[in-house]
């Protein structure tokens, strides 16, 4: 079921050329997955956009969905914290003439069958990145680390090999040098470590049995404090080219 | 306990085998040969082909040698005769020492002979370029229709210490050769030829007891993953060691499979070069290994039970510890000195290293005051200080041992005090026997030190000459023991 999802959004990204799978795809695979995500939805119209937002409840983010898009904010294409349908209808339609703009700027016609993804505007938690990377060695490798300058200038990330246990897991999350953070610091209750730990094993299991994955970014994903869990609020996935990787039977 | 190692221990070794397309057939020949021919034998003096046989004419090996070269009909004293097939009698293994275009003709004869191993010292092959490729997938295609096992091409072979086998071309004058240890034996397995022998000098002179050097060129058969299989099976191998510059495309995968079951019969340490930009681009051009993100390896190496050591210097250090003790229970280190400035260095080592020195408890603390005298300090390290006899390091392991407090002991001994006596290394190696708990000696010193350090290790516990050497291989003690006890390893940080 959950390996069938996976396979059916691969299918349809190699058919129309694509090593890259849209967000909502995304999406559908990891929640297939038991990967937590905030509520989300696709529109092709303004009205059907709100109407949409209005049933997984204000405040929403509009993300465009194409093809031909990989970087979603470059084309404008993403509006936060939309508090009600009037909002969401006008950010659609920004959304859309933005696109066609940042098409005509590189000389192609952008692909809009696919409208934009409606998603639940998430509580900020403390931010940790989770990826996926296939070493020429090593073959798939999970790399775990906190967002913001942790990743970025003090490179305080760590990696396992995929398939991974529970403990390795663990001892990930506890080996970062700025594990306590995640304890709770300066007042702040212990983050839900347990809730991040079932988000980088369903990452993994994912992973293991979708070899054509070549890279993957849960970025970022918000952890809560203890009990209330984890989102992953943007996700990106590179599968590889054609090619038939596996037997089926493996 | 520890999730992977269940997962790994219920898997049939033979299954792990043959997953992960490891093949240990044949590599036996290699080590064990009692009958070896040498093809592209020489008279020429220096050369490679005359080296090899200056190998094996020495009394220590006692098989039987070949030479193989249509030129002579001696080598050295030895009978040399044109193809290998003329030799009446038969061949175990075959040095191949020829150019690389003749080497499949040479295959075929081989093959006809009947004989399993080869080792191709020659270089020309696949590392050069498209040309040699063809001809390195020649001769493996020929090896395999005939069941012939290899290594290399492009290496100098294997150096078995206890069989004598001994392919490596260096003059003994300039390449010292290692000795077998009668407590425990380290084996070796190289990327690098070069590196090979210069460990077989450096090893020669250290004292550290080698089974088996491999040099594995360019691994067009016998790879990484069968030797650490093979390894992990031989007897006279009580540590694996290797030196890895990178591997070939999911060649680290197979080699983390078949780690995380050799672990646990057996330590297996790796120093893997590469962990800068510049220096993994040499390796590459080096070894046509691909280049990967280090820090992946490194998980890698520590996901399947491998320790990873900075330098050779490092890693012969840990091995040493390794082959002659037992893997630590905990991470809990008792530091015992006569000298309090190498208390005090050793233990900045030992925390450095992530190892706990704890003070001893209160009821401990009462049984030593009353066993020493009051001018000792019986926090952790314990200073027996300068004017000591052995008595006092007998009172401190008794009760310490007794104590269960600690997993791992580091003793310091300076013998430059007259008062101690080297009945001091008795009580060491007895305490270390009967508690079977690991002890590392540190002891710094000239000429007289020394010898006592060669006295300690042949009573069977490793001693370095400072305090951070010895931190290093209390570490190594600790972690082959988080590897081999998981979630029952004490740790107490």
């Amino acid at each position: 079921m959950q390996m069938k999802t996976a396979k059916k959004v691969f299918e349809t990204a190699l058919a129309e050329g694509r090593t890259y799978i849209l967000e909502n795809e995304a999406k559908d695979i990891m929640k297939a997955y038991g990967i937590p995500i905030p509520a989300y939805d696709t529109a092709t119209t303004a009205e059907d956009a709100a109407s949409k937002a209005k049933k997984i409840g204000f405040p929403v983010v509009l993300k465009v969905l194409s093809k031909d898009i990989l970087h979603k904010s470059d084309a404008g294409g993403v509006k936060i914290n939309l508090k009600d349908e009037g909002e969401v209808k006008t950010a659609f339609q920004e959304i859309m003439d933005n696109a066609v703009k940042y098409g005509k700027d590189k000389g192609t016609k952008v692909d809009l069958s696919r409208g934009v993804l409606i998603s639940d505007f998430a509580d900020t938690g403390t931010e940790v990145i989770i990826g996926v990377t296939r070493d020429p060695q090593f073959g798939h490798a999970l790399m775990f680390g906190l967002g913001g300058i942790f990743v970025e200038v003090l490179k305080d990330v760590t990696f396992r090999l995929i398939p991974m246990s529970e403990f390795d897991a663990r001892e990930m999350v506890s080996e970062i040098k700025a594990a306590k953070i995640l304890d709770g610091v300066r007042g702040q209750p212990p983050r839900d470590v347990d809730a991040l730990v079932n988000v980088i094993l369903s990452v993994s299991r994912m992973v293991k049995e979708n070899p054509e994955i070549v890279e993957l970014d849960c970025n970022p994903t918000f952890i809560y404090e203890k009990g209330k869990g984890a989102l992953v609020i943007d996700a990106r996935i590179l599968i590889e080219e054609t090619k038939k990787t596996q037997s089926p039977s493996r | 306990m520890d999730t992977f190692v269940a997962a790994v221990e219920n898997v049939p070794f033979v299954w792990v085998m043959i997953l992960s397309g490891v093949d240990t057939t044949g590599i036996d020949h290699f080590f064990n040969a009692k009958s070896v021919a040498v093809y592209g034998a020489s008279a020429t003096p220096n050369s490679v082909g005359q080296a090899i046989i200056q190998n094996f004419i020495k009394p220590q090996y006692t098989g039987k040698i070949y030479a193989v070269n249509p030129k002579y009909s001696s080598v050295l004293g030895v009978p040399c005769f044109p193809t290998l097939q003329e030799i009446p009698h038969p061949v175990d293994l075959v040095v191949v020492a020829v150019p690389a275009r003749i080497t499949p003709r040479v295959f075929e004869d081989i093959g006809a002979k009947g004989t399993k191993a080869a080792i191709v010292i020659s270089g020309g092959f696949s590392e050069t370029g498209p040309a040699g490729a063809e001809i390195e997938d020649e001769i493996v295609a020929i090896a395999r229709r005939h069941g012939i096992r290899i290594i290399g091409p492009n290496c100098v072979g294997v150096i078995d210490s206890q069989t004598h086998v001994d392919t490596f071309f260096l003059p003994e004058y300039r390449c010292g050769r290692p000795k077998p240890s009668n407590v425990a034996n380290i084996s070796l397995v190289s990327q690098s030829g070069a590196f090979a022998a210069a460990i077989s000098d450096w090893t020669s002179e250290l004292g550290i007891g080698i089974s088996k050097i491999i040099s594995l060129g360019n691994k067009c058969d016998v790879d990484d993953d069968d030797l650490l299989c093979y390894l992990g099976e031989d007897p006279s191998t009580q540590v694996i060691c290797f030196y890895i510059e990178g591997y070939d495309k999911d060649k680290g995968r197979t080699f983390f499979e078949t780690a995380k079951t050799t672990v646990l019969r057996k330590p297996v340490l790796v120093v893997k070069s590469g962990r800068g930009k510049r220096a993994r681009a040499a390796a590459s051009s080096h070894t046509g290994a691909l280049a990967g993100l280090d820090q992946i390896a490194d998980a890698a190496y520590r996901q399947s039970g491998v320790i990873r050591a900075d330098n050779f210097e490092h890693m012969f250090d840990m091995a040493k510890a390794l082959a002659m003790q037992p893997p630590a229970r905990g991470d809990r280190v008792l530091m015992v000195t006569n000298g309090g400035g190498l208390g005090v260095m050793t233990t900045d080592a030992l925390e450095a290293m992530g190892l706990a020195v704890p003070s001893p408890s209160p009821e401990l603390e009462e049984k030593l005051k009353s066993r020493l005298p009051s001018y000792c300090s019986w926090h952790n390290p314990i200073d027996v200080v300068g004017d000591t006899d052995a008595g006092r390091y007998d009172a401190v392991l008794d009760e310490a041992i007794k104590s269960s407090e600690y997993d791992i002991f580091v003793v310091g001994m300076l013998l430059q005090t007259p008062s101690l006596g080297m009945d001091v290394t008795n009580v060491i190696s007895n305490y270390q026997r009967q508690s079977g708990k690991p002890f590392v000696v540190v002891s710094m010193g000239g000429a007289f030190t020394t010898k006592a350090g060669e006295i300690m290790e042949l009573m069977g516990t490793p001693t370095y000459a400072t305090g951070e050497k010895a931190a290093v291989a209390a570490s190594a003690l600790a972690e082959y023991g988080r590897i081999r006890y998981g979630g029952e390893f004490n740790r107490s940080q």
